[in-house]
C-alpha cells in the first residue's frame, strides 16, 4: 500500500515535516511517493527511508502560492490516500483536491494508526476526535506531532510537466520588521515579573519571543513600578489570556496574577524561589534564576528551530 | 454586487465541552456565538456592502438553533438570510456541496468566511467551496475590498504581508481581521426581528448527500496533563524545553 | 473577540423568558460593558469622573430613552430597559445612574408631560445622547419628603422667574437640559431648564464616596429667567415627578441585580482559587453558606424583576409593586456586597476587584429614588390604609 505524499519545502530543502509525512505513512505500514512541487528537493525525497518513489511536477503555476493552480497541477499525480503537512498551504491545497477528487478531507490528525484510524483535537484541543477512513481521503498531519522517518533510501524520480492557470496576483509585497503580537492573540506568551530586577533586563525576553513567534507580558507590579506599557499587563486588572504556552519568570504566581493565566493550556514557571506559588499551577518548573534560565533557554529553543 | 457570506454558529469559545457517552454534548453548551474569524468576514463584507452598494447575503449550513445566528447577522446589515438544514451531511465535504449550491443560485461574486470554524477546526470549506465554484481562494486574509473591478486583498508572505488582487469570483478566508465586527444597535435589532429566514434542505437544493469514506469513532477528552513536574536547576533547562515540544506539543 | 466571557448567574433559566428582541438588546449591552467599561471603569471610579465616550456608545447603541415611543426614541418593551439596567449597573452603579436619570428623568417627563414642540425638540437629540438632561426634584432640606420643596417659579409675564437650589442631581453638571419640578402658585409644575440660561448655574457636588465615576451636582437658581414655552404643561403636583421616580425604580429593580452578578461572579471565581490551608475556600462550609444564600438571593430576585417586567408592559401593575421590587432588589444587592466583600479577604478593598466599588456605589442606590424605609412605608400604607410617614393625619 502506498500514500501520496505532497511534500513542503523550505526553499531547496525539505521542510521537516515532509520526514514527518513518511515516518507517519511508514507507522501504518505504507509506503510513500512523494509529489515534489515544482521539483524542489527531490533528489533529497528520494533519499528517505519509506519512499517507494518521488515525481517532480514541474510548471510556471509553483512560482506563487495560488492553491487552486497547485492542487489542480498536483492532482493528475496524486491517487489513494493523500497525505501533507497541516501547515496553511497544506490545508489549502489539501481542500481544494478533496473536493476536487469527491472524497473527504481531515484536517490536522495528531496520530495515526491500522484501520485507517486517526485521531484530531477539536473545539481549540478541548476534545479529540477519533475518526475511521474507510476508502480514499485527503489528511493533513500537525507539525512535529509525528515521528520523522530517517535518510537512506534510494527511489527513482519522476518528472511530469504541469502547470494550471494562476487566478491571483500578487501586487506588491510589504515586508516589516515583524510586529510583537499582543499578549491577547499569541499562542505563546514570556511574562516576566519583579524576579527579572528590572525593565532594561526585560530585553532577553524579548529575544525569546522573537525566536518562538511568542508575545512578552509583565505582571503588575512590573507595569505599576517599573512602567511597562499597561497593555501587557497580565493579571487581575490586566488581560485574561488563555495561551498554548505561558512561561513565567521571576513571577510569585500571587492570584491576582493567576486570575489572568491560569486557563492557559501549558505553564512553564522560572524562579529561583523553590516556594513560590506559581509553582503550584505550572506544568513545568525550574527553580533557578532568570540569569541562569534564560540564556539556557535561548539556546535550547534556538537549537529546536533550526 | 453580491456578496455571500459563510457563517458557522459554534459553542462559544468560552463555553465548556462536555462529553458523554462518547460524544460532546451539545445540549450542556451554555453560549452559541457566530465562529470567531467568521465574524470579520461578516464586517468585511458590510465594508464592501456599503461601499459597493451591494446585497450581503448570509447564509450558514446547521441546525434550527443556527437561524438565531442569522438574525444577528441581520442586526449589523445582512439584507438576505439563508438557513440551509443539515440534515443527512456527514462531513466537511457534504457542507461544501450545500454552500455551494445557495452561492450559485444567488450569483454571488465574492464569498468570504473564516479560515476555519471555532469547534472543527477545520478550515476546508473556504477552499472546498472555491473547487465546487471553480473560483479562486484566497486564505488568512486580513481584509478585502473591491477596486477598478478587482478584489485587493491582504495575506502574510515569508517577510510580512502582501497586496494580492483576484479577477473573477473568488472565495476569501479570514484570519484576524484588520476591524472588528461592529456592534448593532437598537434599531437593526428591531429591523432584524422582522427579516425572514429562508430555510432550506438539500433537497431543495438538489444535492444529494452520499455516503462518506470516514466514519466518527467517538469524540473523548484531551488526554489528562501529568502532573506539575519540578526541576532544579537551570541544566534542566534543555530537558523541559524538548518535552515542551515532545510532550506538550506546544513549541 | 473577548477571551474571557461574562456568564450570568440564572439559576433558574430566567432570561430564557425573554423576547428575542430583548435577548439581542441584552447581548448588545453586555459585550460593550466587557468591552469598554470594566476595562475602564476602576480609573474612571480613581479619577472621579464619567467618560465621555460612553454617553456617545450610549447614544449609538440607541439605548437611552429604551421604553419611550416615537420622536426618535427606541420604543423598546419594558422588559428591554430593565435588562438594559442590569448590564449597565454590573458594570456599574453610576453608568446605569446616568442612563437611568436621562430616560427615566429626563426624557420620561417630556415625553408624557410636554407639548408636541418639546417633544420634537428636545428627545430626538436626548435620545441620540447629544444633550445629557438631569431631574432636580431633591432641594437640600427635602429629601423624603418633596412634596415641601421651596424652589419656586413665578409669572413675570413674558417669562418665569426661579429661585432655589436641587441637590444630590446626577448629571447635572454635564447637562444641556434639566426637567426641575417647582412650585408655581403653590402647585408643583415641571420647568424646562437649559444649560446657559440666565441665572442658573449646576456646580459638581465632590467629596464623594459612592459613584464616583457619576457626576452629582446642585442645580442653583438665582433669579433664573426661562421662556414661558418651557413649562411641562401636562401634569400638576407631585403626580409628575412620581411618575418619573417609578419608571426610574423600575430600572433599578433590575440594575441591582447586575450589580449583585457581578459581586457573586468575583466572590465564586475567587473562592475557587483563593488556597488557604492547602484547599480552596471555596471547599470551606461557611463560604458556601454565603454563596448559596447569594445565588437564593439573587435567584428570587430576578424572578421578582422579571414578573413586574411583564406586569408593567401589561399596564397592569401599580407604584407600590414597583416599590416591593426596587426596595428588595436594592436591599439584597448590598448585601451580597458586602458578603462578597468579606469572602475575598483582604484583596476585597484593592480595586483589583470590583466588590468595595459595587458596595459603595449601592449605599447611594439604596438611598435615592425613594429610600428603603420609605418604600417600606409605601407597601406599610397599602397593607394598612394607613400612611405611616408623618406624625399628622
Amino acid at each position: 500500500m502506498s500514500f501520496t505524499i505532497i511534500a513542503e519545502t523550505n526553499g531547496d530543502t525539505l521542510h521537516p515535516t515532509t520526514y514527518q509525512l513518511i515516518g507517519a505513512a511508514s507507522s501504518v505500514g505504507s509506503k510513500s511517493i512523494v509529489i515534489c512541487p515544482n521539483g524542489r528537493a527531490a533528489s533529497e525525497a528520494s533519499e528517505i527511508n519509506g519512499v517507494e518513489k518521488v515525481i517532480s511536477v514541474v510548471g510556471d503555476c509553483f512560482d506563487i502560492f495560488d492553491g487552486g493552480a497547485w492542487s489542480a497541477a498536483l492532482n493528475s499525480v496524486c491517487e489513494g490516500k493523500i497525505l501533507i503537512s497541516a501547515s496553511p498551504n497544506g490545508r489549502e491545497i489539501a481542500a481544494r483536491l478533496a473536493a476536487k477528487r469527491g472524497i473527504p478531507v481531515i484536517q490536522d490528525i495528531v496520530s495515526i494508526s491500522e484501520g485507517l484510524t486517526v485521531e484530531r483535537p477539536i473545539y481549540s484541543g478541548k476534545a479529540v476526535e477519533t475518526l475511521t477512513i474507510s476508502g480514499d481521503a485527503v489528511i493533513t498531519l500537525r507539525p512535529n506531532a509525528f515521528d520523522a522517518a530517517e535518510s537512506g533510501g534510494n527511489a527513482p524520480i519522476n518528472t511530469v510537466n504541469q502547470s494550471a492557470d494562476i487566478k491571483i496576483s500578487i501586487q506588491e509585497a510589504i515586508n516589516k520588521a515583524s510586529e510583537r503580537l499582543d499578549v491577547t492573540e499569541a499562542d505563546i506568551i514570556i511574562s516576566g515579573g519583579r524576579g527579572m530586577g528590572s525593565i532594561d533586563n526585560f530585553t532577553h525576553l524579548e529575544n525569546i519571543a522573537d525566536i518562538v513567534g511568542a508575545a512578552v507580558g509583565a505582571s503588575r507590579a512590573v507595569v505599576d513600578e517599573w512602567g511597562m506599557p499597561h497593555r501587557m499587563q497580565v493579571g487581575q486588572t490586566g488581560k485574561t489570556v488563555t495561551p498554548s504556552l505561558y512561561i513565567a519568570v521571576g513571577i510569585s504566581g500571587a492570584i491576582q496574577h493567576l486570575a489572568g493565566m491560569r486557563s492557559s493550556k501549558y505553564i512553564l514557571a522560572i524562579n529561583k524561589d523553590p516556594d513560590a506559588p506559581i509553582f503550584g499551577v505550572a506544568d513545568y518548573g525550574i527553580v533557578a534564576t532568570w540569569e541562569e534560565a534564560i540564556p539556557a533557554l535561548k539556546s535550547a529553543l534556538s537549537a529546536l528551530e533550526s | 454586487m453580491n456578496i455571500a457570506v459563510l457563517l458557522k454558529q459554534v459553542p462559544d469559545t468560552t463555553a465548556k465541552i462536555i462529553i458523554s457517552e462518547g460524544k460532546v454534548d451539545e445540549n450542556s453548551v451554555s453560549k452559541w456565538s457566530m465562529s470567531p474569524y467568521d465574524e470579520y468576514a461578516l464586517e468585511s463584507g458590510l465594508q464592501m456592502k456599503d461601499a459597493n452598494n451591494g446585497l450581503l447575503i448570509a447564509i450558514t449550513c446547521g441546525p434550527d438553533r443556527s437561524k438565531k445566528m442569522l438574525t444577528d447577522a441581520a442586526a449589523v446589515g445582512a439584507d438576505t438570510l439563508i438557513h440551509i438544514s443539515d440534515e443527512g451531511v456527514k462531513d466537511s465535504t457534504h457542507t461544501q456541496q450545500l454552500l455551494a449550491a445557495v452561492i450559485k443560485k444567488f450569483d454571488a461574486n465574492v464569498i468570504l468566511c473564516g479560515k476555519q470554524a471555532a469547534d472543527t477546526n477545520g478550515g476546508s470549506t473556504g477552499p472546498g467551496v472555491a473547487e465546487i465554484l471553480d473560483a479562486a481562494c484566497v486564505t488568512l486574509v486580513s481584509e478585502v475590498s473591491f477596486t477598478d473591478g478587482k478584489y485587493i486583498t491582504m495575506r502574510p508572505s515569508n517577510n510580512g504581508t502582501e497586496k494580492v488582487s483576484v479577477d473573477g469570483i473568488s472565495v476569501f478566508a479570514f484570519d484576524k481581521g484588520t476591524t472588528e465586527l461592529r456592534r448593532p444597535n437598537v434599531r437593526g435589532i428591531m429591523m432584524a426581528k422582522k427579516k425572514a429566514i429562508e430555510s432550506m434542505t438539500s433537497a431543495d437544493l438538489g444535492v444529494d448527500l452520499s455516503s462518506s469514506n470516514v466514519t466518527l469513532d467517538s469524540q473523548t477528552p484531551p488526554p489528562e496533563k501529568a502532573a506539575g513536574q519540578k526541576f532544579d536547576g537551570a541544566e534542566h533547562v534543555p530537558t523541559v524545553v524538548s518535552k515542551l515540544r515532545n510532550e506538550a506539543n506546544v513549541i | 473577540m473577548i477571551t474571557m466571557a461574562y456568564e450570568a448567574l440564572d439559576f433558574y433559566d430566567v432570561d430564557s423568558l425573554l423576547s428575542e428582541e430583548e435577548r439581542m438588546v441584552r447581548d448588545m449591552v453586555r459585550d460593550w460593558v466587557d468591552e469598554e467599561v470594566i476595562p475602564n471603569i476602576e480609573n474612571a471610579c480613581r479619577e472621579g469622573v464619567f467618560p465621555d465616550e460612553w454617553r456617545v456608545a450610549l447614544g449609538e447603541m440607541g439605548v437611552l430613552g429604551a421604553p419611550l415611543k416615537g420622536y426618535g426614541c427606541p420604543g423598546l418593551s419594558y422588559t428591554a430597559y430593565g435588562v438594559i439596567c442590569r448590564e449597565l449597573e454590573r458594570g456599574d452603579s453610576g453608568l446605569r445612574s446616568f442612563a437611568s436619570v436621562q430616560g427615566s428623568l429626563a426624557m420620561y417627563p417630556i415625553w408624557d408631560f410636554g407639548s408636541e414642540e418639546q417633544k420634537n425638540y428636545y428627545l430626538p437629540k436626548m435620545a441620540s445622547g447629544e444633550w445629557i438632561g438631569c431631574f432636580g426634584l431633591t432641594e437640600p432640606d427635602y429629601g423624603s419628603n418633596p412634596g415641601d420643596m421651596i424652589t419656586k417659579a413665578e409669572d413675570k409675564g413674558d417669562h418665569y422667574l426661579l429661585n432655589g437650589a436641587k441637590m444630590w442631581i446626577t448629571n447635572g453638571t454635564i447637562a444641556e437640559v434639566a426637567v426641575v419640578w417647582a412650585k408655581l402658585d403653590g402647585v408643583i409644575r415641571g420647568f424646562i431648564v437649559e444649560k446657559n440660561d440666565p441665572g442658573f448655574s449646576a456646580p459638581e457636588m465632590k467629596g464623594k464616596h459612592s459613584l464616583k465615576a457619576s457626576v452629582t451636582s446642585e442645580l442653583v437658581f438665582q433669579d433664573c429667567k426661562i421662556p414661558k414655552d418651557r413649562m411641562l404643561p401636562g401634569v400638576k403636583g407631585l403626580r409628575g415627578p412620581f411618575s418619573c421616580l417609578n419608571n426610574a425604580r423600575f430600572g433599578i429593580s433590575w440594575g441591582a441585580l447586575g450589580s449583585a452578578q457581578a459581586c457573586f461572579d468575583s466572590a465564586k471565581d475567587y473562592a475557587m482559587s483563593r488556597i488557604q490551608f492547602n484547599h480552596p475556600i471555596a471547599s470551606y462550609q461557611l463560604v458556601q453558606n454565603k454563596l448559596a444564600w447569594m445565588l437564593r438571593e439573587i435567584t428570587k430576585g430576578q424572578l421578582l424583576a422579571y414578573h413586574l417586567g411583564q406586569k408593567k408592559d401589561a399596564g397592569v401593575w401599580i407604584p407600590e409593586h414597583i416599590s416591593l421590587a426596587k426596595m428588595n432588589n436594592v436591599d439584597i444587592a448590598l448585601e451580597i456586597a458586602r458578603v462578597a466583600r468579606d469572602i475575598h479577604g483582604a484583596n476585597g478593598i484593592l480595586d483589583e476587584y470590583p466588590i468595595m466599588r459595587h458596595m459603595a456605589n449601592l449605599e447611594s442606590v439604596k438611598t435615592y429614588e425613594g429610600t428603603h424605609d420609605i418604600h417600606n412605608l409605601i407597601i406599610g400604607r397599602h397593607i394598612t390604609g394607613i400612611q405611616a410617614f408623618t406624625r399628622e393625619a
